[in-house]
């Protein structure tokens, strides 16, 4: 079979042959037209979006705060989602003492709401692990990263320090992941758990019950180590746990077929416009089946090196080598790759979009925080850094507002989609980004 | 905790299962039998996650090359110029242990199945019921081999235990086996090399114990876990006493495996993995097809070995020969008839080609350059951090490049545009540094072919650091063959790769670099005399935070 996006659209529907588009997701709906949930809500998602290198700051932020403002140029892919869109401009990054680490401190502190000493590293979990704590017990998958580049280094997911939760690098291994072993299909009606699973699920306890053992003698570096290889292991276990589970939708649901081989995924533009939307539906189709409550898409490293064909420098080299066109005010071929930058965002909303359930679609049930690493490349400045917002946390976050910036750090957003995601944290992030207030406007 | 998330499970549970799953918080053993590590005052000096190849390769020597490997590594990171630095001070993630979790399931289940039988070391008295005395058996050969040590008896009776429980429920000795052993390969004492050390001698540091030599050896000369004999060496002391060493370093010189080891350092020092992310742009350089940067990987690592080990000629030699290996592939680009004689063949380069070791490698050529340009910049910074182990700080956060690109400049050439770096004072400090070796190998383009022009205007390859002057490739590696940093940086890397630690933290290689030296530059020496010296096995006291057994007990 050849793969295109065709792939994806093809999947049994009640045993027929169902085609993306109407039909498709009819099959996630009962009769009344609800998603089927077992009559259980519908859980809350949260999502990130990871963009390298920012945008241009004349041509993304809106000229008036509130609910009225004209749609600005590099904003424009977002048009469709406007109504479910929030925009926060003007946000600080404070760094007290640290140092301002290269395409690293901005996304760290947006993230963590710490400014991290060294560029690689975390100083705490990222925001998606801590929400993932709280909306995704008791799921498959604690959280699912993926990165339409094709380079398992590019993600923004980590329990602290260097480690990184790998990404999916390419639309094969996601779905692997995702619908290949030890998933359960919820369309087959002779579900029972695997016994399988159980042996390999006390050979985990078996794994577990060394914890002390294994902690013996070691420095504390090594035990914060070994400290998160345990976290790991219990987080395969409840993994298992939910394995043995029936699953918790039984939407017909239609899960895609394997693809039969991969595609190239690199930071090519053109191979970004096919793999971006590719692995933001396979993400959106794990989410609105249960498997996860926790994705993560990045489209970039944070020196973002999208390029364009015959464009010998690409995005990164050109924040610093184009000159600021003198009558324009800006770069005008970094904000190519900026507006680029946001197609590739929409086009994961369209897909979580796309998927109805209950009385809305998926991207309502969700958050998706829109993050990069700089607020102007060229410079690596971190002030004013953008962040986007999209999706209505199931009514609980007021959406279509752009937030222009009242000296607010950037860890306020954060704070606040917690809040919105209902875990429960009084105050988020240290020193200058240490913030206790959320946007109580905005929180529903 | 445990046992009330599995009630709402019994419940779903056929009755079978559900007794199954009962008697398993039995099976996991208790508190007193878990067991102390083999040695009584020891700590622990450094845990390394394997790197994928390191995985790869304990499994095939220790279960054969037709047990299969299938699954997803986590990456590394470079971490002071060497990803084998990283793997001291990486963890594995959830997505990471899923990954080693199904491997392990999967080796388990394919060295226990039929097939494999008959290579197991007993059988056991009926394959429908368990057998203590062939389960021990068993586990206790591969237990040592996947642990570089050998199993204490508290560790031995838990995995005996659970394959006795599970071959019971399931009457099949197999299914017992498969799970125990699928235990032991997913543990930390597998998945992670731990070197342990105890007091030393003069009791004031310690010293790494045979067990820990064996494994930090074998790493470092074959890329994969210590073989029967070097374990037999570490069991019976050998390896703590001068002659005993000495013997197993020239055994394992000898052999041809040091090829697989030496690839593996030189693939990390040179940074070749990078090439796994390498994009080209397609428009401007068609001729980088796919197979491309594994034909350019090949390459370079054909010609360091053949050269330094092979041949065993001075390492100085990587920067000036012109001796090279290709394939098809890279004969097209390198615009060179290839004779058909085999896969890869030796080849040497005219002495007009410009051509100048390893600087001059496609491999080295595209990894630091842009994907539609060279970039000189790229490539000195590079070549000054993996070759003189001088790495060029981050530029300043509001520097202004565009001078460097800008269209409307008279500056035809991007050695004229670099050069406006000099007279910006900040800029210079590091650019009077970094940019003379990457304009000398600008008569070479974004993927490594020979050019002369850019613009139409002839291409100036002259350079000058420090006060020498040269021009081009092979002046440039002239200048770095005759940089008495560079065989230093050699083996400080070296030190730092078979360590585990940052290259700048590696102060005790003078011995070992003095032969080196001596010897005219030559791997072999390098390598033996390091791996026969005592500072080599050389461990620093526990720190104060060090755990003791009580301390964890108690968390």
């Amino acid at each position: 079979m050849k793969l295109n996006r065709r792939f994806l659209l093809r999947g049994t529907c009640q045993g027929a042959l169902a085609v993306m588009g109407l039909p498709f997701l009819d099959c996630f709906l009962n009769s009344k037209g609800q998603a089927q949930t077992n009559g259980r809500p519908l859980p809350t998602r949260f999502n990130t979006f990871f963009w390298g290198c920012g945008l241009t700051a004349s041509l993304w932020i809106p000229k008036t705060a509130g609910t009225d403002y004209e749609m600005t140029v590099q904003l424009k892919p977002l048009e469709p989602w406007r109504k479910k869109l929030n925009v926060f401009s003007g946000l600080r990054v404070p760094l007290d003492s640290k140092p301002n680490g290269q395409h690293w401190s901005g996304l760290a502190a947006a993230i963590t709401g710490i400014a991290p000493s060294r560029t690689g590293e975390f100083e705490s979990r990222t925001i998606d692990q801590q929400v993932a704590e709280v909306i995704g017990k008791g799921v498959r998958f604690r959280s699912v990263s993926a990165a339409s580049s094709g380079d398992p280094k590019q993600s923004y997911s980590s329990l602290g320090g260097s480690n990184l939760l790998p990404s999916e690098p390419t639309p094969l291994s996601l779905y692997t992941r995702l619908f290949g072993p030890g998933f359960q299909d919820p369309t087959k009606g002779d579900w029972k758990p695997d016994p399988r699973i159980l042996m390999q699920k006390s050979v985990l306890s078996a794994v577990a019950e060394d914890r002390r053992r294994v902690m013996r003698n070691l420095g504390p570096g090594d035990r914060a180590r070994m400290d998160q290889y345990f976290t790991s292991v219990r987080q395969v276990e409840q993994q298992m746990e939910a394995e043995l589970q029936r699953p918790s939708i039984e939407a017909k649901v239609s899960i895609p077929e394997p693809p039969s081989k991969d595609l190239v995924a690199n930071n090519a533009w053109p191979n970004l416009q096919v793999i971006t939307p590719l692995m933001a539906r396979l993400g959106a189709i794990a989410l609105a089946t249960d498997q996860t409550r926790v994705f993560n898409l990045s489209v970039s490293a944070p020196q973002n090196q999208m390029f364009v064909p015959g464009d010998p420098l690409g995005f990164h080299q050109s924040t610093h080598e184009e000159p600021v066109d003198p009558k324009l005010g800006y770069q005008p071929r970094v904000a190519k790759y900026n507006l680029e930058s946001m197609e590739l965002f929409a086009a994961f909303l369209k897909e979580l979009d796309a998927i109805r359930e209950g009385g809305g679609t998926l991207l309502d049930h969700s958050v998706v925080m829109a993050f990069t690493d700089q607020a102007y490349a060229r410079i690596h400045s971190v002030d004013g850094l953008p962040i986007l917002v999209a999706g209505g946390a199931s009514g609980r976050l007021k959406t279509g507002h752009h937030i222009v910036g009242d000296n607010s750090p950037v860890s306020r957003v954060g704070l606040t989609l917690q809040k919105a995601l209902g875990v429960s944290v009084d105050n988020w992030g240290k020193e200058s980004l240490q913030v206790r207030t959320p946007y109580t406007e905005l929180l529903a | 905790m445990r046992l009330s998330l599995q009630k709402p499970i019994h419940r779903a549970l056929p009755p079978r299962i559900a007794a199954l799953l009962a008697i398993m918080p039995a099976l996991w053993g208790t508190a007193a039998a878990l067991a102390a590590p083999p040695s009584g005052r020891s700590w622990v000096v450094s845990l390394r996650r394997l790197t994928e190849q390191e995985y790869r390769n304990s499994i095939a020597d220790i279960f054969g090359k037709e047990i299969e490997v299938r699954g997803a590594f986590e990456p590394t990171f470079r971490s002071s110029g060497l990803a084998a630095v990283s793997t001291a001070s990486l963890s594995v993630t959830p997505v990471g242990f899923e990954s080693f979790n199904k491997m392990a399931d999967d080796i388990a289940g394919q060295v226990t199945a039929e097939k494999y039988r008959s290579k197991l070391p007993c059988a056991p008295r009926d394959p429908k019921a368990p057998d203590d005395a062939c389960a021990t058996k068993i586990i206790s050969h591969y237990g040592r081999l996947l642990f570089r040590r050998p199993l204490t008896a508290a560790e031995l009776d838990n995995r005996v235990g659970l394959s006795r429980r599970i071959a019971e429920q399931t009457n099949d000795f197999y299914a017992g086996l498969r799970y125990s052993l699928s235990v032991l390969l997913q543990l930390p004492d597998f998945i992670f090399r731990s070197e342990v050390a105890i007091p030393s001698a003069d009791g004031r540091g310690g010293t790494l114990d045979s067990w820990s030599r064996a494994t930090r050896l074998s790493f470092l000369m074959w890329n994969t876990t210590p073989d029967a004999e070097l374990l037999r060496a570490a069991e019976s002391g050998e390896l703590n006493t001068p002659e005993g060493l000495a013997k197993q370093v020239d055994r394992l010189m000898a052999s041809p495996r040091l090829d697989a080891g030496m690839r593996a350092f030189f693939d990390d020092m040179l940074q070749l993995d990078t090439l796994d992310t390498v994009s080209k742009d397609s428009l401007l350089y068609p001729k980088w097809g796919s197979g491309m940067a594994d034909s350019a990987r090949e390459e370079t690592l054909r010609t360091v070995i053949s050269l330094a080990l092979h041949e065993n000629r001075d390492i100085r030699d990587l920067m000036t020969t012109r001796e090279t290996w290709i394939d098809r592939r890279l004969a097209v680009l390198y615009r060179v008839p290839f004779p058909f004689t085999s896969d890869w063949v030796k080849y040497e380069f005219p002495p007009d080609s410009g051509r100048s070791g390893l600087l001059t490698q496609i491999s080295m050529l595209a990894m630091f350059s842009h994907p539609g340009r060279s970039s000189p910049t790229k490539r000195g910074v590079a070549l000054l951090d993996i070759f003189l182990c001088s790495p060029t700080p981050q530029p300043p956060n509001n520097v202004d490049f565009s001078v460097v690109n800008d269209p409307k400049s008279p500056l035809k050439t991007l050695r004229e545009r670099l050069m406006a770096h000099a007279t910006n004072q900040v800029c210079a400090s590091c650019h009077t540094r970094s940019d003379p070796v990457g304009l000398a190998l600008e008569d070479f383009d974004t993927i490594g072919g020979y050019r002369t022009t850019e613009n139409g205007v002839p291409i100036d390859v002259s350079a000058s650091i420090q006060g020498h002057s040269f021009s081009g490739a092979q002046g440039l590696g002239q200048y770095i063959h005759d940089d008495p940093q560079y065989p230093a940086c050699v083996a400080r890397k070296l030190y730092s790769y078979s360590r585990g630690v940052k290259n700048s933290y590696v102060s005790d290689f003078s011995a070992a670099y003095k032969d080196f030296q001596n010897s005219g530059f030559r791997l072999r020496t390098l390598l033996r005399t390091m791996a026969l010296n005592d500072s080599f096995y050389a461990a620093a006291p526990p720190g104060p935070s060090t755990s003791t057994a009580k301390e964890v007990a108690l968390k």
